[in-house]
C-alpha cells in the first residue's frame, strides 16, 4: 500500500490558486525530491499535507496510511507519523527547546494512546541525538531559534526531527541558506530517516542537496502542477539546462 | 457636595452610622474619631466616576447603584479552601481574613524573636500607642481609602526590627464566602521594616464565583534605610468580585521594595501600586499579570515617584486578554528636579487572544531631572499564527500551542521569582486560566 497518495490536489491562498492537480504516490522506503522554480507551489504543497490554517483544499484528496488526512488536525497528522522541517524555523522566545520538545514527544505519545516518556529517558534521547547531529547540549536549554543562526537553526529542526522519529519527513528546502558543512549535517540528519517503512519527501531549489540525500523520483512542479518526472538524473539535467532546458518557462510560474 | 466627575457615597455614611458597633476597636474613641473623619471626607468627595483621568478604564457604576454592607462575623470555610490557597510548606505564618475579618482559628502566627505579627483587631488592643500613631499618621489617601479606613474590619500590622531577617515568608489569606454576597470587605494592612531588615509576604485572593462582594485592602509599607520587602499577590477573585487593592512603600535609602502580582479573577479589578523612593540608591522592581476575558475588566496603576538621586524602578507588566476582556496598564513615573541619576524602565506587553478583547496602555512620565535614564514601552499584539503552526506541526494541540505561547509570553514577569513554590502557583494559575477558555 502507498505510503501518501496525492489525488488530484487543488488548493488556494486567499482566494488565488496556488496547486492546480498535484498527483503524487510515495511509497515506504522511497525518497522523492521535488524541485521547481520560484512560487511553483512548492511550500504550499508541504503545507497542505501538514494542514496550515489557510490553505484551503478545492479539490482532490490527501491520503496518508490509508486514512483521510485533510479530516486531520495538524497536531494529529504529527501524531499519524508526518513531519515538516520548516524553511524558516519560527523562533519562540520563552519557551525552551527542551520544554517544548517533551510537551511534543508527549502530546503525540498522548495521540498514540502511550504513557509519557519518562523525564530520564526523555534526557537520554535527547543527549544521544544532540551528539550524533553535533549539537551542542547548551542550545537545547536556550529558547526555541531564539538568536540562532541559519545553520542552528536547521540543525535544531534535525534534533527535533530525530527527537520525534517520523514515518514520513517533509523538508522544504532545509538546505536553503546554509554553508557545506551545515548541509552536510543535515543531509547526515535526513539520511537517518531513510528507512524500510518510511518515507521522505525533500523540497529543494537546488540539486546540491541531492548529491547528500539520493532521491529514488525526482518531480519537477511548475504553474501548480507536477509537469515532469523522472529518476535522480532529471536534477542532474536541471542543474545543467535549468528550467528551460527541459521546456519550461520559469517566469509562467 | 462631591467634586467634579464623582459620585457621591451618602449611603456609607448611613451604613457607617449603623455598622459602626460591629467595626474593631469601637471602643476606642480616638479611633472613633478617625473613622468619622475619614468618612465625612470620602463624602465631600465621592467615589471616582469614568470621567476622572485616572479611573477612565475602570468604570465603578456598579458601586453607584448598590450600598454595599459591612459582612456579618460569622463566617465559617471549609478547610479545604486553605488547603488549596496555601503555596508553601507549614512552616511560616498564615494569617486568615474570612469575609473582612481575622479569623483567630484558622490563622497560626509563628513567632520569632524581632517580629511583630498581629491582626489589625488584636494590635488595636495590645499596642494602642502604635496604632493610634500609624492610623493618625495616613497620608495619600484618596476617597477610596477614607472610606477604607472609615469601614475597615480586617487587616495586620507585621514589625520587622532592625537587621532581623523574617526565616519563613508570610501568607495572607483574604477569602471570602457565599455569606459575603452584597457586602464590602476591607482590610488595612500595616508592615514596617527597620534599617536592613528583610521580609517577604504571599497574599491570597480568593473568593467564590456568581457572588457580587466589594474587596478593598491597603497595604502601607515603610522600609527604613537597607530593608527588603517582597509582596507576592495572588487575585483569584469570583466572576462578580469588585476587586480593590492598593500598595503605598515608602522607601529609605538603599532601601528594596519588590510587588509581583497575578490578576486571574474578578468583575472589574484595580491593582494599584505606590513606591515612593525617598532615599538614596532605593530600588524598586514591580513585576504583574493579569489574564481576562468576558465579564472581566483589569486595571494596573502604578504610580513610581523618585523624591531623590540615584534611585532605580523598574517595572514589568504583562496582560493576556481573551474574547469581551478588558484591560489598563497606566504606568504613572515622576522624577522629582532633584532625583538626577535615576535609573527608571517600565514595559508594558499585551496579548490579545481574541480581536474582540481590548487592552489599554498608558505610560505617563513626568521628569523633572535632567540627567536620568527613564524608558517605556507598550505594545499591543496578537498570537504569531506562523509560530502557533509550528507547535502544531510537532504534535501539539491548539490549546496546548496556544498555552506554551501565553505562558511563555508571561514568563519574563516570573523568571526572578526565586521561591520555587510561588513561581508553580503563579504558573498554575496561568494555565488553569487558559484550560477555562
Amino acid at each position: 500500500m502507498a505510503m501518501l497518495e496525492i489525488k488530484n490536489l487543488h488548493v488556494e491562498v486567499d482566494g488565488q490558486k496556488i496547486l492546480k492537480g498535484i498527483n503524487l504516490t510515495i511509497n515506504p522506503g522511497e525518497v522523492h525530491a521535488i524541485m521547481g522554480p520560484n512560487g511553483a507551489g512548492k511550500s504550499t504543497l508541504s503545507y497542505a499535507i501538514c494542514g496550515k490554517e489557510g490553505y484551503e483544499i478545492t479539490e482532490g484528496s490527501v491520503t496518508f496510511n490509508g486514512k483521510d488526512f485533510l479530516e486531520l488536525e495538524p497536531h494529529e497528522r504529527a501524531a499519524e507519523g508526518v513531519f515538516l522541517g520548516f524553511q524558516y524555523p519560527v523562533e519562540i522566545p520563552g519557551v525552551s527547546n527542551m520544554n517544548f520538545l517533551k510537551a511534543a514527544i508527549n502530546s503525540i505519545r498522548k495521540y498514540r494512546g502511550e504513557d509519557e516518556l519518562p523525564a530520564v529517558e526523555f534526557l537520554k534521547l535527547i543527549r544521544a541525538k544532540a551528539a550524533e547531529l553535533e549539537v551542542d547540549p547548551e542550545m537545547l536549554k536556550r529558547s526555541v531559534n531564539v538568536g540562532f543562526s541559519g545553520g542552528e537553526k536547521k540543525r535544531n529542526e534535525m534534533i527535533q526531527m530525530a527527537m520525534l522519529d517520523p514515518i514520513f519527513s517533509v523538508l522544504d528546502e532545509t538546505d536553503s541558506g546554509l554553508d557545506i558543512d551545515a548541509l552536510r549535517i543535515v543531509a547526515d540528519g535526513i539520511n537517518r530517516m531513510r528507512g524500510q517503512d518510511k518515507a521522505i519527501l525533500v523540497i529543494t531549489h537546488y540539486q546540491r542537496l541531492l548529491d547528500y540525500v539520493v532521491p529514488d523520483f525526482v518531480h519537477v512542479l511548475a504553474g501548480g502542477k507536477i509537469v515532469k518526472s523522472g529518476d535522480k538524473s532529471l536534477a542532474l539535467k536541471l542543474e545543467k539546462d535549468g528550467y528551460a532546458g527541459i521546456g519550461i518557462d520559469e517566469n509562467a510560474a | 457636595m462631591t467634586e467634579k466627575n464623582h459620585f457621591d457615597g451618602l449611603n456609607y455614611e448611613n451604613v457607617y452610622a449603623a455598622q459602626k458597633n460591629m467595626l474593631p476597636g469601637t471602643e476606642l474613641s480616638w479611633l472613633n474619631d478617625i473613622r468619622q473623619s475619614s468618612m465625612t471626607k470620602f463624602v465631600e468627595v465621592g467615589l471616582p466616576g469614568p470621567k476622572v483621568e485616572e479611573w477612565r478604564y475602570t468604570n465603578l457604576t456598579p458601586l453607584k447603584s448598590e450600598t454595599y454592607e459591612i459582612a456579618d462575623k460569622s463566617p465559617s470555610m471549609s478547610a479545604d479552601i486553605l488547603a488549596d490557597l496555601t503555596v508553601q510548606e507549614n512552616t511560616g505564618s498564615k494569617v486568615v481574613f474570612i469575609n473582612g475579618y481575622f479569623s483567630e482559628a484558622h490563622s497560626k502566627i509563628v513567632s520569632q524573636s524581632g517580629i511583630i505579627l498581629k491582626s489589625l483587631p488584636d494590635f488595636l488592643k495590645s499596642d494602642q500607642n502604635s496604632a493610634q500613631a500609624l492610623l493618625s499618621s495616613l497620608d495619600k489617601q484618596n476617597s477610596l481609602e477614607h472610606l477604607n479606613t472609615a469601614l475597615m474590619t480586617g487587616g495586620y500590622v507585621l514589625q520587622v526590627e532592625e537587621n532581623v531577617k523574617l526565616a519563613e515568608p508570610i501568607e495572607i489569606f483574604h477569602i471570602a464566602t457565599k455569606g459575603a454576597e452584597a457586602k464590602a470587605l476591607r482590610s488595612k494592612c500595616f508592615i514596617e521594616m527597620k534599617s536592613q531588615s528583610s521580609a517577604c509576604v504571599i497574599e491570597h485572593f480568593s473568593s467564590p464565583d456568581g457572588f457580587d462582594i466589594w474587596r478593598d485592602n491597603v497595604t502601607r509599607a515603610q522600609l527604613s534605610n537597607g530593608s527588603f520587602l517582597s509582596i507576592y499577590s495572588f487575585q483569584c477573585e469570583g466572576s462578580e468580585v469588585i476587586h480593590m487593592n492598593r500598595v503605598l512603600a515608602d522607601l529609605g535609602e538603599d532601601a528594596e521594595f519588590r510587588h509581583q502580582s497575578l490578576n486571574v479573577g474578578g468583575k472589574i479589578s484595580r491593582t494599584e501600586v505606590k513606591p515612593t523612593l525617598n532615599g538614596l540608591f532605593a530600588k524598586t522592581n514591580l513585576r504583574g499579570a493579569f489574564l481576562g476575558r468576558e465579564g472581566s475588566s483589569h486595571d494596573v496603576f502604578t504610580h513610581m515617584k523618585h523624591m531623590v538621586p540615584q534611585g532605580t524602578s523598574d517595572q514589568i507588566y504583562r496582560g493576556v486578554l481573551d474574547k469581551g476582556g478588558k484591560s489598563a496598564f497606566q504606568g504613572k513615573a515622576y522624577v522629582a528636579k532633584d532625583a538626577q541619576l535615576t535609573n527608571a524602565d517600565q514595559s508594558n506587553k499585551n496579548l490579545l487572544l481574541d480581536r474582540g478583547a481590548e487592552a489599554n496602555s498608558k505610560p505617563e512620565l513626568l521628569i523633572y531631572a535632567d540627567d536620568v535614564k527613564c524608558s517605556h514601552g507598550a505594545t499591543v499584539g496578537e498570537l504569531d499564527d506562523q509560530a502557533l503552526f509550528y507547535l502544531e506541526s510537532r504534535g501539539l494541540d491548539k490549546n496546548a500551542a496556544k498555552g506554551l505561547l501565553v505562558e511563555a509570553f508571561i514568563a519574563e514577569v516570573f523568571e526572578e521569582i526565586d521561591l520555587e513554590a510561588v513561581k508553580a502557583r503563579y504558573l498554575d494559575l496561568a494555565r488553569k486560566w487558559l484550560d477555562k477558555g
